[in-house]
């Protein structure tokens, strides 16, 4: 009695705590993307960057941009490197005007001094076997 | 084996707790009077909109930047807050304040700023809301102008905070309201330096490329049209974006460049919009800004 008790015990502490440990927070990796803004830049947004452990391809969030304000979107996940995750910036027509995954590298940040008004898609992607986990911040500067 | 029972039932007990709702949001939602349930829509559709309207600080940065001076007549009066009786009233005048408060903090005005937060942090406590309104901090920050970022980054966290959940609980038309309120004050504040610099081309550009953020309002307010305050207010919206409807936004797309400078991808961007706008319009769109802010405000 006391072995089959102690199995069940066990499994309910498995059980509550797997989808734990393969839970993203990407409201923290939001949060600490914020500070990380480069001097100058006024925040604007936090952006949740969730894959749902592959689940999603691509987590999308829109904004209009104005032209003469400069743009900066930074990317953070597990270690120091953005862990596979590839911002990239549409405008309402969905052409590429940007992207984070440069000759095979991944960066950061992005820094755009939009030159045209406009609803603009910021598309988050998640290439290779990274954690598909991670947070964005969005900031402005004249 | 009592004890393995008692500890087993108490961790289900735990989970079990942590799923309901926390008494805050339970008083929130009781609390809302004319603020009726929206209409069954999509509420991702509506968030997805929401999140694209742009900060009304934008607004303000350019105005200092421009050399434009401080003017706190442009302003909804913080000693207004007596004359907001509805949910309706308080959720679009509390975006009216949080523009005023950037506004303010922009230019440092930390005595004006003060008054502007004690307004709103009265609106937010009365809509349920006042939670997500750190007044102690934003106060603190306000007292010392070396505290320019900081309090700028609190008061947007704040405002995003309270807007996530609004949209998450449900209350997205509340949502609606605090952002329409934040762009219509950011509108007339830009109207009425333009008149006072006819000459200004950015002021007027900056005037006219609203169009495109209108468009997305008045799209919003098509959810809510159930609501009698919405809908007049969706009226009032429809004749702006009438007048809006005259400019015409040319956008042209061309590949941009980038290149990579000290970790940072820096994008040369080779499209351009050129917006054409007259004197007339500029008039007809601040005055009828005008109206709907006096409106709105009183």
């Amino acid at each position: 009695m006391k072995k089959i008790i102690s199995s069940v015990f066990l499994l309910s502490l498995i059980a509550l705590s797997t989808p734990l440990a393969s839970q993203c927070n990407s409201e923290n990796f939001a949060n600490a993307c914020i500070p990380k803004l480069a001097t100058g830049f006024n925040f604007l947004k936090s952006y949740k960057v969730d894959g749902e452990g592959g689940s999603k391809e691509k987590v999308e969030y829109s904004y209009v941009f104005t032209k003469g304000t400069q743009y900066m979107i930074n990317l953070c996940a597990n270690g120091a490197a953005t862990d596979g995750i590839v911002v990239t910036l549409f405008d309402s027509g969905r052409n590429k005007v940007a992207t984070s995954k440069i000759n095979g590298q991944f960066i950061s940040a992005i820094a755009y001094p939009c030159n045209a008004t406009g609803i603009y898609y910021i598309q988050y992607t998640f290439d290779g076997g990274g954690g598909k986990c991670g947070g964005s911040a969005l900031g402005f500067k004249r | 084996m009592k004890s393995v029972i008692i500890a087993l039932a108490a961790t289900l007990l735990l989970v079990a707790c942590g799923k309901t709702k926390k008494p805050d949001e339970q008083a929130f939602l009781n609390s809302l009077d004319s603020a009726k349930k929206g209409p069954t829509i999509d509420e991702a559709v509506i968030n997805s909109i929401l999140e694209q309207i742009p900060s009304p600080l934008e607004i303000s940065v350019l105005l200092k930047e421009s050399g434009t001076k401080y003017n706190y007549s442009l302003l909804n009066s913080p000693d207004n807050l007596s004359k907001y009786n509805s949910n309706f009233k308080k959720a679009i005048n509390l975006g009216v304040y949080g523009t005023d408060l950037g506004y303010t903090n922009i230019y440092q005005q930390n005595k004006d700023g003060i008054k502007y937060l004690a307004s709103i942090k009265s609106l937010a406590n009365e809509l349920n809301i006042g939670q997500f309104f750190d007044i102690e901090t934003i106060g603190r920050l306000a007292t010392n102008s070396k505290n320019l970022d900081s309090l700028l980054l609190i008061t947007t966290q704040n405002f995003n905070s309270i807007n996530h959940y609004l949209q998450t609980q449900g209350r997205a038309n509340l949502s609606v309201l605090l952002l329409t309120g934040g762009w219509l004050e950011a509108m007339q504040i830009t109207c009425q330096v333009a008149s006072k610099n006819p000459k200004s081309k950015e002021l007027r550009e900056k005037i006219g490329e609203q169009k495109i953020i209108l468009e997305q309002i008045v799209l919003l307010f098509g959810f809510y049209k159930e609501d009698e305050n919405m809908a007049s207010l969706l009226k009032d919206l429809t004749d702006l974006k009438a007048a809006f409807d005259k400019i015409k936004i040319t956008y042209t797309y061309k590949e941009s460049s980038m290149e990579v400078v000290n970790g940072v991808a820096v994008i040369k961007d080779n499209s351009t919009t050129t917006i054409d706008i007259t004197d007339a319009d500029v008039q007809n769109i601040s005055s009828i800004t005008n109206s709907i802010r006096t409106k709105i405000a009183n």
